[in-house]
């Protein structure tokens, strides 16, 4: 097999498995239209992956350092099972303990994957280029390919595509020649993974706050939310090509928390719902992503004796990141978003007292939007309050108000994620203090 | 560092774009003080008489309760809301009605001087306001949704 081919296998298995990270975002609502747990409980699809990825990271560097061929092998075949697991799965338990085992088998596979393609390549560095790239690519497609898998086939069909892709970089394995180098360990890089877990805290709000904000927020089909999340991946590819140009790599590192904290801060303080407003902001924090990322594991990696458990640090760092952002978060989220509910309520119920339809068509209306945001309510989701008081009248009067009501909820669902957009963008701002701490270290 | 700097003025001139065009600002609307006046309108018909004496009746119940005219109309939502908002305030539902009903008494006071009510009129509505429980009145509303054509 020619080596450019079993390099790209390699990268595309590092790739599926961190886009697990954030692939399901954009199928939640599905996820929770079919098992009818609570919304608080549907977050364990999400925070399982990660916190099982996290903490067996670093155990599964230790094995893959001694035995990459066989623990990517392993790996590779359990996440397959995992995942078909995860697409037939009978209820949302067996969904979640599927989930932990991808997380597990992920991290085999990944931390393999960095000692097979140093092994490919006959050089360390090179090959923590290629695997931090595969693992920014992957983390930053997942909500846009989950959006479209979704969209076009199901939920499930996340899963099912997965198990063959994963299946097929085994045929990267034949032919490697891995030689372990057991010499004695550093001690892990931790201004650089302080960095890593601080910057991938934050991105949550990118990777998963924002596509929910599109599908349940702005009621954005998974298959256009899909869409317009592409931006990020596209950005973050574009910076990521021209990053190593970026010395020193403080310099790079620093650059890329800013321009997410912006990114995110603009994100907070969006001017009006709609998904072109999205655009900037994300452009921002995709070249953020790939600048930052790429500098800190690269960091991280530097010169260290066995990259592989280096790499097990760096991928631990990044999903214990991602569970904190999502422990962090996710209060924020829900507090803001119950007060903003009851904020949009009162105010539409002031729109429909003032308006100008008539007052006994109003108690009419105003029964119907209140049981609309009842049923919006258990399925997580905004409700579609201009259309109940069209379909009583298209005059100027009827439509006024829905216009006037659509333009609360929107407000409402877009102000809901406000403070959980600034405070993921404090939380990449924090990545600077251990970053600037490091600044002074020749090697970088 | 001239990166840094690059990547600093870009993140600055986004948020402070987003700002300038109103971002702080982009929330739910914030519903009127009851305690202010209102201004009444012109009514056409004696249903918008009547709903204009209906809101400045719950404006002076919510202004009473420091609480705002549409939380006290959600209240009347379900049974539960309405215990639920009882509760919240410190009174008994029984309370909350008669607090609803004086301010529909007063409401048509000032509808009467205003001249939008005739004084007969008047008096049997308050009649009706003062025997009728506010829960039974509210719920006679909808029925009269589909006894009168909009």
């Amino acid at each position: 097999m020619p080596e450019r081919t079993r390099i790209a296998l390699l990268g595309l298995s590092v790739g599926i498995v961190l886009a697990d990270s954030s692939v399901v975002t954009i199928a939640l609502p599905e996820i929770l239209a079919q098992y009818d747990v609570e919304i608080q409980t549907l977050a364990w699809a999400l925070t399982s992956f990660n916190l099982a990825l996290a903490l067996a990271a670093l155990p599964a560097a230790f094995v893959a350092r001694r035995r990459p061929r066989l623990v990517f092998a392993a790996g590779a075949v359990v996440f397959a099972a995992a995942s078909l697991t995860c697409a037939f799965a009978p209820s949302f338990g067996v969904l979640v303990g599927a989930r932990t085992v991808q997380g597990v088998a992920g991290a085999a596979v990944v931390c393999a994957a960095l000692g097979l393609l140093a092994a490919a390549m006959g050089a360390d560095a090179p090959a923590a280029r290629i695997w931090a790239f595969a693992g920014i690519l992957g983390a930053a497609c997942g909500p846009a390919a989950g959006g479209i898998l979704t969209q076009l086939f199901g939920w499930e069909s996340i899963f099912v595509v997965q198990a063959p892709l994963l299946l097929l970089t085994l045929a990267a394995l034949p032919g490697v020649r891995y030689t372990p180098t057991l010499r004695p360990l550093e001690r892990p890089h931790l201004g650089a993974n302080a960095a890593l877990l601080l910057v991938s805290g934050a991105l949550v709000a990118a990777l998963f706050l924002l596509v929910i904000l599109l599908i349940n927020g702005w009621r954005l089909e998974p298959l256009a939310a899909g869409a317009v999340v592409t931006v990020m991946p596209i950005s973050a590819i574009l910076a990521a090509r021209f990053a190593g140009a970026i010395r020193p790599l403080w310099t790079r590192a620093a650059s890329g928390v800013i321009l997410i904290s912006g990114g995110l801060a603009a994100l907070g303080w969006l001017p009006d719902a709609g998904a072109g407003w999205t655009v900037p902001p994300q452009l921002a924090i995709g070249a953020g992503l790939g600048l930052a990322l790429s500098a800190l594991t690269e960091r991280a990696l530097a010169g260290r004796a066995s990259q592989v458990v280096h790499g097990g640090w760096t991928l631990a760092a990044r999903h214990a990141g991602v569970v904190l952002g999502l422990l962090l978060l996710t209060p924020i989220f829900t507090a803001d978003l119950e007060r903003n509910g009851d904020e949009a309520l009162a105010a539409g119920t002031a729109y429909v007292l003032d308006s100008r339809i008539p007052p006994l068509v109003k108690l009419g209306v105003a029964r119907e939007i209140l049981a609309a945001v009842d049923d919006a309510e258990a399925e997580a989701r905004v409700p579609d309050v201009g259309q109940i008081v069209t379909e009583r009248s298209e005059a100027p009067a009827y439509t006024e108000l829905a216009g006037s009501l659509q333009d609360q909820l929107d407000r409402a669902a877009t102000n809901a994620f406000s403070r959980s957009f600034l405070a993921a963008a404090l939380l990449g701002l924090a990545a600077l203090v251990p970053i600037l701490l490091d600044r002074r270290d020749v090697s970088l | 560092m001239r990166v840094v700097t690059a990547a600093a003025a870009l993140s600055l001139a986004l948020v402070a774009a987003y700002l300038a065009l109103g971002g702080a600002s982009y929330a739910p609307a914030k519903v009127a003080d009851p305690c202010a006046s209102r201004d009444w309108r012109n009514p056409d018909g004696l249903s918008e008489v009547a709903e204009q004496i209906v809101l400045s009746a719950l404006d002076g119940a919510a202004c009473e309760l420091q609480a705002s005219r549409e939380e006290v109309v959600l209240a009347f939502d379900s049974r539960d809301e309405l215990e639920r908002f009882a509760r919240e305030h410190g009174i008994d539902d029984e309370e909350l009605e008669e607090l609803v009903r004086s301010g529909l008494l007063r409401a048509i006071a000032d509808a009467e001087r205003a001249d939008a009510l005739s004084m007969e009129l008047a008096d049997r509505l308050r009649g009706v306001v003062r025997s009728i429980p506010v829960r039974s009145l509210l719920g006679l509303l909808p029925a009269l949704e589909r006894i009168i054509p909009s």
